[in-house]
């Protein structure tokens, strides 16, 4: 009675189920991309001389790089870099009790809900609008880029913030409220303890993120890498901007190391990176 | 430990407050021209709109098509960049070292460079934004290749098949829901990208950005704040959506 495969030979492989959805939706995409393609406005055959501009702009800028910049730029890019951790300090301070108040259970629905809309409107204006904005306030200094990165940090931390506490193991929060506590207690016995590893490599990420984004605020004047970029593209000075890349690279590259490392030994061991889900 | 880590951080953000400049006293003394400004920006200037839709669409097909490109550039590469798919120690270490040189140019850095390599306009902000959704697919994608189980390609292996036919048939569908969810986070970025990076020439939103704000036209610039809302708002509901059905 077996289901013997000699009685009934397969002539085919079976078929592949398909989803009408998921062909609608792929036939859809494409459709958006060829229009994409189609419909911008470039000369395509630009791109026939590209490999060769390349090679002669990378000469300009590397072969060699101009040395003697070796100071300003490591000057601007640990600017960039202040400016980053001033930046996500401020934004954690601000964000940390936010995220707590936007949490569904830990604070009204009528808490929540702007809190997290307030969220999604500075996550959609970029961080070089922010700054336009403070401008009129602190004036053209690396202050101003660096209150720009917090209010941008607080758009992403705030939601990363808000979606790790309402992810935690319900059991602690059962423990704390089924002995009485309150909504503090809550917080601090029931919420924080396993919120805790994953809103701490939150930050460290958001510090990656602001030590890229920080770079251009320089070019509406906060200093730091983008006004180097800006001063030395002006006058074609592609050695020193060459210098510039190599510092920003091995600057960017040691910081990711580091937060990377603390955050390996922040979630013991285990590699998992961060929901990226902005 | 402890305090000895709340020493350090406490040490690091003196350091960065004193290089930044921090001054609350500015804050105190200037606060009213922000509400000044706040107020004009509270009245887009809706008849500039005709006059930002050019710049518009340049913003949505720069991040489409960069899109486009940079994940089908990105997922082979993701491949060779995870230690589940690749057998070399080698390329391995080769592939992951150059993504993270890519990932740490800062976009508008690319943007910069490429403007006087292929002019301004949508193509050098497309490549910028190409090289940026690299090292972010790559890292994405081949971290979640790290974590997958290597049942079916041991399975595969062990049937005599190479490692690329291998990853292909055991690793890839496996990969793909993430894949695609991890493209459309992309997308997102690039949206918000690509408004900015036209400050250096690169195409796009940006150029508009850096007119109106040397002129101090903060109707028109709130018009443009407004769109930049209203698109990355309505194109992170649809992905949301998107990516729903997909994985």
């Amino acid at each position: 009675m077996a289901i013997s495969t000699s009685e009934h030979p397969r002539t085919s492989r079976p078929v592949k189920p398909t989803s009408r959805l998921r062909t609608t939706l792929w036939l859809l995409v494409s459709l958006i991309v060829v229009a994409a393609f189609w419909s911008v406005k470039i000369k395509w055959s630009a791109l026939a001389d590209f490999p060769a501009q390349l090679l002669k702009y990378i000469a300009l800028m590397l072969l060699p790089p101009d040395w003697s910049q070796f100071g300003e730029a490591l000057n601007a890019t640990i600017l960039s870099v202040q400016m980053a951790w001033m930046g996500t300090v401020l934004g954690i301070i601000i964000s940390f009790p936010l995220s707590f108040l936007a949490s569904k259970g830990l604070a009204p629905r009528v808490v929540n809900a702007p809190l997290r809309f307030i969220f999604a409107v500075i996550r959609a204006v970029p961080e070089v609008v922010i700054a336009i904005l403070i401008l009129s306030v602190t004036g053209l200094t690396p202050f101003t880029g660096a209150l720009a990165l917090a209010v941008g940090s607080v758009g992403t931390l705030g939601k990363w913030g808000y979606e790790a506490f309402e992810g935690v193991d319900p059991g602690p929060k059962e423990a704390v409220r089924s002995t009485g506590g309150g909504t503090l207690a809550l917080i601090r016995w029931g919420v924080w303890p396993s919120a805790a590893p994953d809103v701490f490599s939150f930050w460290l990420y958001r510090f990656e993120i602001n030590v890229r984004a920080s770079a251009i605020l320089g070019l509406i004047g906060a200093g730091g890498i983008g006004k180097m970029l800006q001063d030395n593209v002006q006058f074609r000075n592609w050695d020193a901007v060459g210098m510039l890349l190599l510092v920003v690279i091995a600057v960017t590259m040691g910081i990711d190391q580091v937060s990377g490392a603390v955050r390996n030994k922040l979630i013991h061991g285990t590699w998992r990176a961060p929901r990226l889900a902005s | 430990m402890t305090g000895a880590a709340v020493v350090l951080l406490v040490g690091i953000t003196i350091w960065a407050g004193i290089g930044v400049q921090v001054d609350l006293p500015a804050i105190a003394a200037n606060w009213r021209n922000a509400t000044a400004n706040i107020i004009q920006l509270l009245q887009p200037d809706y008849g500039f709109f005709p006059k930002t839709i050019p710049a518009l669409l340049e913003t949505l097909q720069m991040a489409v098509i960069a899109t486009a490109v940079g994940s089908v550039v990105s997922l082979p590469l993701a491949f060779l960049a995870s230690r589940a798919t690749n057998p070399k120690p080698g390329l391995l270490t080769g592939v992951r070292f150059a993504m993270n040189m890519i990932r740490s140019v800062p976009d508008i850095l690319y943007a910069a460079i490429l403007v006087a390599v292929v002019g301004v306009g949508a193509l050098s902000g497309i490549m910028a934004l190409v090289l940026f959704n690299i090292g972010i697919i790559v890292k994405l994608v081949s971290e979640s290749l790290d974590g997958e189980d290597l049942g079916a390609q041991e399975a595969a292996l062990a049937t005599g098949g190479s490692w690329p036919k291998a990853n292909r048939a055991a690793m890839l569908p496996q990969i793909l829901p993430s894949f695609a969810s991890q493209v459309l986070f992309t997308f997102e970025l690039n949206i918000r990208a690509s408004t900015v990076i036209g400050l250096v020439g690169a195409g796009g939103l940006g150029i508009l950005i850096d007119n109106v704000r040397s002129f101090f036209r903060y109707h028109e610039l709130s018009l443009i704040i407004l769109e930049i809302l209203v698109l990355v708002l309505v194109l992170e509901s649809a992905s949301s959506w998107l990516r729903k059905k997909l994985v």
